[in-house]
């Protein structure tokens, strides 16, 4: 009972303390609200840009052997002929005008492409390109779109002065059905990309206030005043972990506030460029409710371990330093898994710290979800929990640690 | 009202205390006398049960610190160090609350004795203002209000004047008197003479972790048969800068 109270008093202080302080409200605050949109819009905004570059004035020349008239209409007239965005232009040098971005493409014609059209061979066209350059080996695929239907007129053309149907060169004509629906295919790309930033969000989230709570207090003196007041050690640390695991997701919960903010002001930046819809996919709520608590687990678990590394640390700086590599163990996982389909996971991944998270994740927002799969990741979660309480608990008796400067 | 018996600590092969026993009966100012490293702020913080001893215990206000190492420290105020060790970030007012809170004090007792301290230490202007923002007197004020907000029986101050000013350092001392004249019992460590001499009820000397005499000033003094309290202290503790002296006299 009086253990509780003096758990609620420290923790009280301890957010107190942080709130007052401009540079953490700074980090865990506003600058998490402004990730999602400013990074979609940039971007999102970035993709979109390139993808109307690649598709819209593409030019293209003939090497000088080709440069004839003959080819010019040819080419003008035939190959790209529906093809508005595609532009005959005549230079000097050719490819040096592609090294100089004057143009996309040359087109090099075989020489007696003339006789071998008339006798119903095939000549060769050449396609120069640069595929260092994105919008050079970009336009490869619209040029090669334009030869193509120039090649099916001209067998049409054929086959009807043969008195043939052109029917002949298509047995099969084959019919796809997507049965994932809208839903799916927009929930799996959140799958990808969502359940790494929560990681990291949360792993963060409580670093700058773990630092500051145990090894920002022996810095500046004022830990052994505190550790001579009358509640018990257990007590003192459990209210800086709670303090800690809070601020773990005021992260979390400010970004979701600037994506949902961003994807009302603008939602078709909101996906990264990507053009799917994200509205109107709904996860059952049992899902999302373990889902939530599988998250605080997750944030619990690295509180526990900030909070040791904190107070193992002998000075701030060396517990920031310590904080940085902590990251990296959570960025590794997030960003090996990114690619992995919801349904192509392991069932072991929902045992390995972090992964188990990232798993149920994205097996929620990927909507293939397995109650089994979820209740593996919240029981290995909630050993974790344990494990790095123990570890905070055990090094913040040790007198050893405590006491060294 | 504090009874310490053959108290030791070691750090891994090196015992920084080596079985002290003393006594000090209630409203005593005790003085702690040593070197550098003596053991002094070890003793302390064994006192504070910030630290377990190796082995022996005390009792602190009939309180075993080994035992009963909450009811100790809810009936000790400690100020150790020249820092004052408050929260930048909270008002003078907070910080002191926050303590008394810790020390299961009722939202109405902390306001009155915020109040009270407030008036003993002159400091009612600055109360709510960010501790951050004081002078180092100001905040030195603000330290001792924190440190007796739950009117503990036994102050432990160690090494409160190291590094102050004059002015501070008279601070402390005032300080010193308020809590006898209180009616606490204050251990307090040092290694200046004068304070001692100038505070102290009765004096222990520590060398190198362990007790070499203890006792009322007069006392120590008449053993000695010296009234100098610093000769005594040279000749209990081995003089360091005989040597030195001898060497600079070769020069």
């Amino acid at each position: 009972m009086k253990a509780g109270r003096h758990v609620w008093i420290v923790f009280k202080k301890e957010v107190k303390d942080i709130v007052r302080d401009k540079k953490t409200l700074l980090t865990s605050i506003f600058v998490p609200m402004l990730l999602i949109p400013v990074l979609s819009m940039l971007v999102g905004g970035s993709i979109e840009k390139l993808n109307r570059d690649i598709s819209e004035n593409v030019t293209i020349a003939l090497t000088k052997e080709s440069d004839t008239d003959e080819i010019s209409n040819i080419v003008e007239n035939q190959i790209i002929r529906d093809y508005p965005n595609i532009k005959l232009i005549e230079v000097d040098d050719p490819i040096k005008a592609i090294n100089e971005s004057k143009v996309r493409l040359v087109l090099d014609f075989e020489k007696d492409y003339a006789s071998k059209l008339k006798e119903g061979k095939p000549f060769v066209i050449k396609l120069i390109y640069d595929k260092s350059q994105t919008k050079s080996g970009g336009s490869l695929g619209i040029l090669w779109d334009a030869i193509e239907s120039f090649n099916e007129r001209i067998v049409k053309e054929r086959l009807n002065s043969l008195g043939i149907s052109p029917e002949v060169l298509t047995p099969v004509v084959i019919e796809e059905t997507n049965i994932a629906d809208e839903e799916k295919t927009s929930a799996s790309i959140l799958a990808m990309s969502l359940p790494m930033m929560l990681v990291i969000l949360i792993a963060s989230g409580g670093v700058a206030a773990a630092t500051d709570l145990v090894a920002g207090e022996k810095e500046r003196n004022t830990f052994e005043p505190l550790l001579t007041t009358k509640p018990s050690r257990f007590s003192l640390l459990f209210g800086k972990y709670l303090a800690v695991t809070l601020f773990s997701f005021v992260s979390v919960v400010a970004t979701m506030i600037g994506a949902a903010a961003g994807f009302m002001i603008d939602p078709s930046t909101m996906v990264m460029g990507v053009g799917t819809d994200i509205t109107g996919f709904s996860i059952p709520p049992l899902a999302v409710f373990l889902a939530v608590i599988i998250s605080i687990t997750f944030g619990m678990t690295f509180s526990g371990l900030e909070i040791a590394l904190s107070t193992y640390a002998k000075s701030f700086k060396e517990a920031q330093t310590y904080m940085s590599f902590l990251l990296i163990i959570v960025m590794i996982p997030a960003f090996s898994t990114m690619l992995m389909q919801p349904n192509d996971i392991p069932a072991y991944m929902f045992l390995v710290p972090v992964m188990n998270t990232l798993a149920a994740f994205k097996i929620v927002l990927g909507g293939s979800i397995n109650y089994f799969y979820l209740l593996m990741a919240l029981g290995s979660s909630l050993v974790y929990v344990g494990i790095t309480l123990w570890l905070a608990a055990t090094l913040f008796k040790k007198e050893k640690v405590l006491f060294r400067s | 009202m504090i009874n310490v018996q053959s108290l030791s600590k070691k750090f891994g092969d090196i015992a920084a205390v080596s079985g002290i026993s003393f006594e000090v009966k209630e409203g005593e100012v005790f003085g702690l006398l040593g070197e550098n490293g003596a053991g002094k702020t070890t003793t302390l913080r064994m006192l504070a049960t910030m630290l377990k001893p190796t082995s022996g215990t005390a009792t602190m206000a009939g309180w075993d610190i080994v035992k009963e190492p909450e009811k100790v420290r809810s009936s000790i105020g400690i100020l150790f160090g020249g820092e004052t060790g408050l929260y930048d970030r909270l008002t003078c007012e907070e910080n002191i609350a926050y303590f008394g809170e810790l020390n299961d004090m009722s939202k109405t007792q902390i306001k009155e004795r915020i109040k009270e301290l407030a008036k003993v230490f002159n400091m009612e202007e600055y109360l709510k203002r960010r501790a951050g923002k004081l002078s180092k007197g100001m905040k030195q004020k603000v330290a001792f209000a924190r440190a007796i907000v739950h009117d503990p029986k036994i102050m432990l101050l160690d090494e409160p004047t190291s590094g102050l000013d004059v002015s501070a350092t008279r601070d402390v001392h005032e300080f010193i008197v308020t809590c006898k004249k209180q009616g606490k019992t204050v251990i307090f460590s040092s290694h200046s003479m004068s304070e001692v001499e100038k505070l102290c009820d009765r004096v222990a000397i520590i060398h190198k972790g362990r007790l070499v005499e203890v006792g009322t000033l007069d006392e120590i003094k008449s053993r000695h048969g010296k009234n100098d309290l610093e000769n005594i202290f040279i000749e209990l503790v081995g003089d360091r800068s005989e040597s030195w002296q001898a060497r600079m006299d070769c020069i």
